[in-house]
């Protein structure tokens, strides 16, 4: 896919801030996110990203390579 | 046939989006376009929302002209001209109003932009720039064709340059000048959530763009903007949020008013030691020297206080930048001349005896006010010198100097030491501490770099004008 990062370092905390600012519908993307993170974290993971991120990291100190790993 | 151009220089304070560069030539102001940027532009120039912003002023009059830039080839796909500013100014040099409405402007812009399917790349003050009281936002590089479910990149910079320096007035009666211009990234949340506890938490938007922003970029911060855009995407974020989201922002931004207190500078015409007539002569005075000028486009008014003698300029000049060390008495200024619709009258915030510094990168990323002012063909300097010479302890020598960088005419009232308000300031002072404080000295030393066309002294008695005309 095209990379979509700007020029500007956006903040990646910003981003999500930016969906609270936005009300109810932005609150349920942002806990729609969270959610995903923590289930994210317990989801038995593919040999290819288990080579990735060895250890299971908290949340909060997740590396970027654990924060795709999200992704399904 | 192609005319000869000098080779345009590029402009210090644009290097940020390497997609696009500002030069500066013969009084032009180019653009020049990278490849990606060329075909956004495209994009923007055929669209209904850019002819809208052009027919409204809000975004800089831009048209693209056949010119080449420097830079290594294929460096620039296309040139943009814009038309000039006669006066940049920064956002440490607005007053609390025009603050507001350099932001309500950003974000009416993003809506716009949003609507008609583009977004902003950023979200600086430094984006913003006036035509007298009039914002207009300069970056035409800034707008890009949006994508699905993309946040908007500039929402940390819009909020660390514009609205956390709002917040700081409405909320703590605090002038946010000083973090400005030591800070060319602005306020940062967690300077912001310091400032801003206890009760304080409960103003209006502190808790969501100030706390919850902090926290939120502290518990991110080891993730990449990449993989949380994708998490974002995933999670339903949409084009539909960013316009809520700026919608909400504009509504915070209109309720952060500030209700300037009472300053001594504010009834100043009633306080002062003028008489009728010494004013008619004043104005008398002012007005010959401008007839008399070379070149009136830019003149400076400094020590503006309410304006009176900008105005007065303006009748005669191309331009009038009116420079005032009180917030409030700018801040009023400004809302006045917002409502009168004027466009050739900039008030802007200034302790003359402290002017703005350069700042950012190599410190010319933002030009210094003596760098700016010394384009001026004017300089009017009405009842400021004994501000400066006694209030400040500033020889008259340095002044006479200062005075020299600026307009190649100067317009200089000099305070006698037995006038009420140079009395005042004197009180404070230890007697004769100021030997050489007396209009003979300071008329000596401005006729050395000067020729003194003018000089007359007010019906009072106590303040005499001096007209002079820089020798180059």
């Amino acid at each position: 896919m095209e990379s979509h990062l700007a020029y500007l370092d956006a903040g990646s905390g910003s981003l999500i801030v930016q969906a609270l600012v936005a009300g109810t519908a932005g609150v349920v993307v942002a806990a729609k996110l969270y959610w995903r993170r923590v289930t994210g974290m317990f989801r038995r993971k593919t040999p290819a990203e288990a080579t990735v991120g060895t250890t299971a990291a908290p949340v909060e100190t997740a590396t970027p390579a654990a924060a795709t790993a999200d992704k399904d | 046939m192609t005319p000869e151009h000098t080779r345009p220089v590029a402009e210090p304070g644009s290097f940020r989006d390497p997609q696009t560069r500002v030069f500066h030539a013969d009084g032009e102001v180019l653009r020049g376009l990278g490849a990606q940027a060329a075909q956004d532009w495209k994009a923007l120039r055929d669209s209904e929302f850019f002819a809208r912003t052009q027919a409204d002023r809000t975004v800089t009059a831009t048209e693209e002209i056949d010119r080449e830039l420097p830079g290594e080839p294929g460096t620039w796909s296309t040139t943009l001209r814009h038309e000039p500013l006669p006066f940049v100014t920064y956002p440490y040099e607005w007053s609390h109003t025009m603050r507001q409405d350099a932001a309500r402007l950003h974000l009416d812009l993003l809506r716009q932009a949003l609507a008609a399917g583009f977004t902003m790349k950023d979200g600086s003050a430094y984006n913003l720039q006036w035509r007298g009281a009039a914002p207009e936002f300069i970056d035409v590089g800034s707008f890009e064709p949006a994508k699905p479910g993309e946040p908007w990149a500039g929402y940390r910079q819009f909020c660390q340059t514009l609205l956390y320096p709002l917040m700081l007035q409405a909320h703590l009666d605090l002038d946010p000048r000083a973090l400005l211009r030591s800070q060319i990234d602005g306020v940062e949340p967690a300077q912001m959530r310091r400032l801003l506890g206890g009760t304080k938490r409960l103003a209006a938007g502190v808790l969501k763009h100030v706390h919850l922003h902090d926290s939120i970029q502290s518990r991110n911060a080891d993730r990449s903007t990449g993989a949380v855009r994708d998490q974002l995407r995933d999670a339903g974020f949409n084009t539909e949020l960013v316009i809520a989201a700026a919608k909400a922002t504009a509504k915070l931004v209109a309720k952060l008013d500030w209700a300037p207190p009472a300053t001594h500078w504010g009834d100043y015409r009633e306080t002062c030691s003028y008489s009728e007539d010494d004013r008619a002569a004043k104005q008398r005075f002012v007005d010959s020297a401008l007839e008399a000028a070379d070149k009136t486009d830019l003149v400076l008014d400094l020590g503006a206080n309410d304006g009176v003698f900008s105005r007065q300029a303006a009748a005669k000049a191309g331009y009038v930048v009116a420079v005032e060390a009180d917030p409030a008495v700018v801040d009023t200024l400004y809302r006045q001349l917002r409502a009168e619709g004027e466009k050739r009258i900039l008030p802007i915030v200034m302790d003359l005896a402290d002017p703005s510094p350069g700042g950012g990168w190599a410190s010319h990323e933002r030009a210094s006010f003596a760098d700016r002012a010394a384009k001026a063909d004017v300089t009017l300097a009405l009842a400021l010198v004994h501000h400066l010479a006694i209030g400040r302890n500033v020889p008259l020598p340095a002044i006479v100097d200062w005075l020299a960088g600026m307009g190649h005419t100067v317009v200089v009232e000099f305070v006698h030491a037995e006038d009420p308000m140079a009395r005042k300031l004197l009180a404070n002072k230890p007697d004769g501490l100021f030997p050489d404080y007396h209009v003979e000295t300071f008329v000596r030393l401005l006729g050395e770099r000067f020729d003194i066309a003018k000089r007359e002294t007010l019906p009072g008695g106590t303040r005499t004008l001096v007209a002079g005309v820089r020798r180059d």
